[in-house]
């Protein structure tokens, strides 16, 4: 049925785009996350700052951030990529990037000292100390990137603005929402809302698993 | 290894989506997409040219907006004075008429001010200025809204009392749910009524007159300007819309069996 078909494809962008923005932001918050908090440089204090205040920017506010960037009359425009999913993805990681490497930084930036005075003793290198640490850690990279995920599903505007809502290339699940409530279509907008709730409540128990454990 | 099929994936995905451009991208109102005619063309034009449509909708004064960024190859709104700006200034070609519908007055069932018996929408719409009820205005610059004003201004009325006059900022659709919600009266166009699904306690008290008149207008964007966009394609559909198959497509486009746009 087309409703069905609306939900299978509305489905499918939020989650690809979602985990693409993601494992991008992830992997940017891990070089750099590492960086700031293995060293110390004049500006960390600030950057830290500005990068934790960014934790709470408004979708939107990243959304037309990105939009200014990438608009054919943008600095960026050459690339064309306005209206695609990965104008979502990059949305979408100026959303969640602050957030990923807030918690790394300071998750590290607590245990590095920790580990450090204590491999020092038995002759391990700088290298070995990061590389140990790095190896220990799995359970805040599984925390952060199930917070970063949890992020991408559930915002709304962001994505929606540089991404245009088109119709089976890129409106996703919280644009569907919104665009068929409008239009006075509530039962499908509630079917999409309990899958969406379904996928965050169970990013929150397996989080909350981790953290116990 | 696992970092190497993400960057391989990630490669072959940009590639794809942005490098084989065989679509063309519409900035469109949201009566013409929201009601599912945009949709219909979209898929009817890529069946017969593989071409495919990315329709972006918003209202027309944002179409508009974005259009003059760039950010589309294809115009297709309802405000003809701003579409006929937008050549003059030399972001578009040319205006094509495609199809029209009619402006519609909406309100309460109940119809207690009588604006069914008017004669024509000015004295309707002054009649509801002088009454205790609520006038909902989209307020986003849109051409229905463009309309409104246009109305208003006709009617000779230039201020409006806030707690009466409410502005909604949002699509034709979210500005019916709130109508219906609140029992207040406003503007839309036909096509987007036809296709709301939550009219409750709204009907139609008023239609009919050269005032209400609808027309959409399709305007390539000028590739002097943008030398991006995709002009050969666009006027291609443009074509195909007024002259060929697209017309048949627009004819045929009901919602429970009423007609929601007319060609020529």
């Amino acid at each position: 049925m087309l409703t069905f078909e609306k939900i299978q494809s509305a489905v499918f962008i939020t989650i690809y785009v979602s985990i693409f923005s993601t494992l991008i932001a992830f992997f940017l918050s891990m070089i750099f996350g590492y960086l700031i908090a293995i060293y110390q440089f004049q500006l960390k204090k600030p950057i830290v700052i500005f990068l934790s205040s960014l934790t709470s920017i408004p979708p939107v506010c990243a959304g037309l951030l990105v939009y200014i960037l990438i608009s054919r009359s943008g600095p960026l425009g050459w690339m064309e990529i306005l209206y695609s999913p990965i104008a979502m993805i990059i949305a979408q990681i100026v959303i969640i990037f602050p957030i990923m490497i807030t918690l790394i930084i300071k998750n590290i930036e607590e245990d590095y000292p920790i580990y450090r005075d204590e491999l020092i003793s038995y002759g391990a290198s700088k290298k070995d100390i990061i590389f140990i640490l790095f190896s220990n850690k799995t359970n805040i990279y599984i925390t952060v990137l199930l917070l970063g995920f949890g992020r991408a599903i559930s915002e709304y505007g962001a994505a929606a603005i540089v991404g245009g809502s088109i119709d089976h290339f890129t409106r996703n699940m919280t644009a569907t929402i919104a665009l068929e409530t409008s239009k006075g279509n509530v039962s499908l907008g509630i079917i999409l809302g309990v899958i969406l709730i379904s996928l965050t409540l169970l990013i929150s128990i397996s989080l909350n698993f981790l953290n116990k454990k | 290894m696992k970092l190497k099929n993400l960057f391989l994936s990630l490669f072959l995905f940009f590639s794809i989506s942005v490098y084989s451009k065989d679509f063309i991208i519409i900035q469109s109102t949201t009566s013409i997409a929201n009601t599912g005619l945009l949709d219909l063309l979209a898929s009817e034009f890529k069946n017969k040219t593989g071409i495919s449509i990315r329709p972006i909708a918003v209202g027309t004064g944002n179409a508009i907006a974005n259009a003059k960024r760039g950010d589309g190859d294809l115009l297709f709104v309802h405000s003809k004075k701003d579409e006929l700006e937008f050549i003059d200034e030399g972001y578009g070609v040319q205006r094509y008429e495609v199809m029209y519908n009619k402006f519609i007055l909406v309100g309460p069932k109940s119809d207690s001010l009588k604006i069914s018996q008017e004669e024509d929408i000015l004295s309707a719409l002054k009649k509801i200025y002088n009454s205790e009820y609520k006038f909902i205005s989209r307020d986003d610059n849109s051409g229905t809204h463009k309309k409104e004003q246009e109305l208003w201004s006709l009617a000779n009325i230039k201020t409006f009392d806030s707690d009466k006059y409410i502005k909604t900022g949002t699509s034709m659709a979210s500005t019916l749910n709130i109508a219906s919600e609140i029992d207040a009266y406003t503007i839309s166009d036909k096509g987007t009524w036809l296709s709301f699904k939550n009219k409750n306690n709204l009907k139609i008290l008023f239609e009919g007159g050269d005032e209400l008149h609808n027309p959409y207008g399709i305007i390539a964007v000028n590739p002097e300007k943008f030398p991006h966009v995709e002009y050969n394609k666009s006027q291609k559909f443009i074509e195909w819309l007024i002259a060929g198959e697209g017309k048949d497509v627009i004819n045929r486009f009901t919602y429970n069996g009423e007609k929601l746009f007319h060609t020529k």
